[in-house]
């Protein structure tokens, strides 16, 4: 008899609390803690500053430009790169170091830079820079024209897609704000 | 206050809805949902940077210049070249197939010796030693066959066949062949080119333009110029053959004829031009005039193909009456016509004085050769293959102790496909350079495989067909992707070991000599910003910049030559024609008409993976192929649509089911070729039907040459 008027005495207020309690506590996984274990943090293989790049003078286009059929060219290779950056500097400095682990790791081997890409899209997208050259790149890219070191890349560990990678939802909501045909065929070919 | 039942639900209930607040249940439905899209096995793009790297097509006959996509250094996709004048940015659905092939699972992989029933796979070295020593104790009766018609290959391979002792050198049979040998009867001096671009009224008599026959990417270019869309079309094509296939589709008029009629036709026309007094001053004028007027008057003609006197009239009339009429001549599916035809038809040309003119036909002179003793290729497409193959099967033909086969399947790729087999088996030692595991080189004792055009130097030179002396370059854009080696040094290699001198040490240097000589031929030069219809319409050809050929043609652009080999005693042949062309009674019996599509591949390459998904379910059903015949036809011989049939022809049976079309003329059964091999990989084995192996070979009267243009078959 205690027994169960020690559960109707604490019972509604108990449960209420505990109710409470539960519900700050998801909001709290949820939204701190979730969002950190589903994505890992990887860091690019070279420590590539576009804002030294920016100061002198190259324009995005320089690196980042359409092929001659319209074809986003996409990142620069590692021979483009090396039209500047062909041999070691001896450098000591922060940067002197980054430009030498360059040369050493990828010039000098012939490799690609296995470049951390923030926005590939699925190989099941057709997406067309070229179709959206009238608009600015941070319109839907990272902004990392003025980064020393590239912003960390967020992998979800279920997908295996970046963080960053654009959902299907922003095109679509971009594509009616614009009047553009969201058929599927326009993306999916 | 302890954590009891009731504060339990409550703790959970409150999870629960706070979790509904949170990206929780939402992120993980969509991140899982995109999860099963990434199994391991499902294939990737690559990333990487794209780029484009010109050559030229190997596997399609047509010769297209190339552009290959790459990423990351990877081809990914062949496309066509503007730049190149064969391509015109045009490409064939088999020259698109050049990268995929690349992966195909009937490549072979390294050097094979036969062992008993099976392969099994030997070095480079374990083979040269073994061929060396065979074709050591062969000397004096070794043979080759060669399906390349267009590669500096066929110098090397011919030259050694020729050093070592020739049986014969061969060209598998194709419009070059039949084409060389009705030349070589007119007495005409090089090679027949067709001016389409600057042609405004063609007449095709068979031959399948936009498909099969000769320069097909660049024929369809040159009739689309000229045919902009909404705008009057500047030029018209007739079609006469037995279907209304992939050209006849596209022309202007279709005339339904027989292909064993259309030397019948052609002389038809001759008559209405004669009548309205064409005249010529080349030998056997007269006795073709009197061949004509004897026996090809518009009744004749009427009887014996039902084509009707006023459609004759009035195909003459067009061409008499066109500033730059031009008339070709082919057989429907690729091989097999006889060389009268093919003469009828350049007779019509002579009659409308388009021999050497712009918009007509151009006799093209051979480019120079560069290997000491290799045959012309004139030469090489002198010979008669299939009668060879036949003499030998029979036993009137000494058989050669010794074969090698270069880029040929024609256990598969040749009529009376089980004779040919049997010739081939009596042969005792037998050489494959094939890349794929195909019909002939399971027969052979030696297979060593070939790289594929993307990964070896090689070269196209004036396919037949094109109106102009053309050479472009196939280089390698990749190395092998299994352990095959370029046949060109396979075979100079062996040359050095049987102390044989070709003057060449590889191939490469073969080719860079090849585009040396080029350099100094008189009136070359680099397609680019002049084409060479542009020349041949009159336009002043470029100057030649010397020294940077080689980097011209690496970049994907053609030597050209608007050539034109004097002309001597190219006559009318009329002794031929009057023996092989008669206008007797319409055949009463079942006729095949084959056609043929490169979307189904050569003998050579079998049918490419991806194009089998391109067959319609009316050509090819799980394993069987249909076979078309008009419902006027069907009716006749009791077939229904769908119903399964045997069809017999030169002691050869094949299944099929019908298929009712009308699109093919009364009396004419139309079988599609390329399928029904016992070779290569899933995507080709056990695919329908060989038709061709229900044609038999016969001889044609006057000329010699062995034809099978109109087999005909039995169907039950």
């Amino acid at each position: 008899m205690e027994e169960k008027r020690s559960n109707s005495a604490g019972g509604v207020g108990g449960m209420a609390l505990f109710a409470l309690i539960g519900f700050v506590g998801a909001l709290v996984v949820g939204w701190g803690i979730f969002p950190k274990m589903l994505y890992s943090q990887k860091t690019q293989p070279i420590r590539f500053s576009h804002t030294v790049h920016t100061q002198l003078g190259i324009e995005c286009e320089q690196c980042h430009h359409l092929g001659p059929d319209g074809r986003f060219a996409g990142l620069p290779s590692t021979e483009s790169c090396a039209e500047c950056h062909g041999e070691e500097t001896g450098d000591t400095s922060a940067n002197g170091k980054e430009i030498d682990k360059f040369v050493k790791d990828y010039v000098k081997t012939g490799r690609q830079v296995p470049w951390l890409v923030y926005q590939y899209q699925p190989d099941n997208v057709f997406f067309s820079h070229a179709a959206h050259k009238g608009f600015e790149c941070t319109k839907c890219h990272l902004d990392v024209a003025k980064t020393d070191t590239p912003p960390p890349y967020y992998e979800n560990r279920l997908s295996g897609y970046s963080k960053d990678t654009m959902k299907m939802w922003e095109c679509e909501r971009c594509h009616a704000s614009m009047g553009t045909s969201n058929a599927c065929f326009v993306c999916h070919k | 206050m302890g954590l009891d039942r009731r504060a339990f639900l409550g703790l959970v209930a409150g999870g629960t809805v706070g979790a509904m607040f949170t990206p929780i249940p939402w992120k993980l439905i969509d991140d899982a949902s995109i999860w099963t899209q990434n199994w391991p096995w499902i294939p990737r793009v690559p990333k990487g940077q794209v780029d484009y790297v010109a050559t030229t097509s190997k596997l399609c006959p047509a010769g297209e210049g190339l552009k290959i996509m790459r990423v990351a250094g990877n081809p990914i996709l062949a496309g066509g070249n503007p730049s190149h004048p064969l391509s015109c940015g045009g490409v064939s659905a088999l020259a698109r197939s050049e990268v995929y092939m690349l992966y195909s699972p009937a490549r072979i992989k390294s050097p094979m010796k036969r062992n008993g029933k099976t392969f099994a796979p030997i070095t480079w070295e374990q083979a040269l030693v073994e061929m060396a020593e065979k074709l050591g104790a062969a000397k004096g009766a070794v043979a080759s066959i060669s399906g390349d018609n267009t590669g500096t290959i066929n110098e090397v391979l011919t030259a050694l066949t020729a050093k070592l002792g020739s049986a014969g050198s061969f060209m598998m049979p194709s419009e070059a062949t039949t084409a060389a040998k009705a030349m070589k009867l007119m007495g005409a001096q090089g090679q027949a080119g067709y001016d389409f671009e600057n042609a405004d009224t063609v007449l095709v008599l068979g031959a399948d333009i936009f498909e099969t026959w000769g320069t097909s990417s660049r024929n369809r270019k040159a009739f689309g110029a000229n045919r902009p869309a909404g705008a009057k079309p500047a030029n018209s094509y007739v079609y006469v053959g037995p279907t209304r296939n992939n050209t006849a589709a596209v022309c202007d008029q279709w005339v339904p004829a027989a292909a064993a009629d259309l030397g019948v036709v052609a002389l038809g026309i001759a008559w209405h031009l004669l009548k309205a007094g064409a005249t010529s001053n080349a030998p056997g004028f007269d006795t073709f005039k009197a061949v004509v007027n004897g026996g090809f008057g518009p009744e004749d003609v009427k009887r014996a193909t039902g084509v009707a006197p006023e459609t004759l009239a009035a195909i003459a009339k067009a061409l008499a009456s066109a500033k730059a009429p031009l008339v070709v001549t082919g057989s429907p599916f690729g091989q097999g016509l006889g060389a009268a035809p093919v003469i009828a038809g350049m007779s019509l040309n002579m009659l409308l004085g388009r021999i050497n003119k712009p918009g007509g036909v151009y006799m093209l002179p051979e480019l120079p050769s560069v290997v000491p003793g290799a045959l012309t290729r004139a030469a090489m497409l002198d010979g008669d293959l299939p009668a060879f193959l036949k003499g030998v099967e029979s036993g009137k033909t000494p058989a050669p102790k010794a074969l090698l086969i270069y880029d040929a399947n024609p256990a598969y790729g040749l009529p009376e496909a089980a004779t040919m087999a049997k010739a081939l088996e009596k042969i005792p030692f037998k050489v494959s350079f094939s890349s794929f595991m195909d019909e002939t080189a399971a027969l052979c004792d030696l297979v060593l495989p070939n790289s594929l055009p993307l990964e070896r130097y090689d070269d196209v030179a004036t396919p037949y067909g094109s109106g102009f002396c053309v050479y472009s370059l196939v280089r390698p854009i990749q190395k092998p992707i299994c352990d095959t080696k370029t046949t060109g040094d396979v075979l100079l290699g062996l040359a050095r070991k049987l102390s044989i001198d070709l003057k060449f040490d590889n191939f490469q240097q073969v080719i860079k000599e090849k585009v040396a000589s080029l350099a100094k031929v008189s009136g070359g030069f680099v397609a680019k910003d002049v084409m060479p219809w542009q020349v041949a319409a009159g336009k002043p050809a470029p100057a030649l910049v010397g020294g940077d050929l080689w980097k011209a043609l690496e970049a994907g652009y053609a030597w050209t030559m608007v050539g034109q080999a004097a002309q001597t005693s190219m006559g009318f042949a009329a002794e031929v024609l009057a023996k092989a062309v008669k206008a007797g009674k319409p055949a009463t019996a079942t006729v095949l008409a084959p056609y043929a599509q490169l979307r189904t591949g050569t003998p050579v390459t079998g049918m490419p993976c991806q194009d089998l998904t391109t067959v319609p379910d009316t050509e090819l059903l799980g394993d069987t192929t249909f076979i078309r015949v008009n419902s006027e036809t069907a009716k006749a011989l009791g077939l229904k649509k769908g119903q399964m049939i045997k069809l017999s022809g030169a002691g050869v049976d094949c299944q099929a089911k019908v298929h009712i079309f009308e699109s093919v003329m009364p009396g004419m059964v139309s079988a599609p070729l390329g399928f029904g091999h016992t070779a290569f990989d899933y995507y080709s084995q056990g695919k329908g039907a060989n038709y061709l192996s229900l044609a038999a070979v016969v001889e044609e009267a006057g000329s010699g040459l062995s034809m099978w243009i109109a087999p005909e078959v039995k169907i039950a």
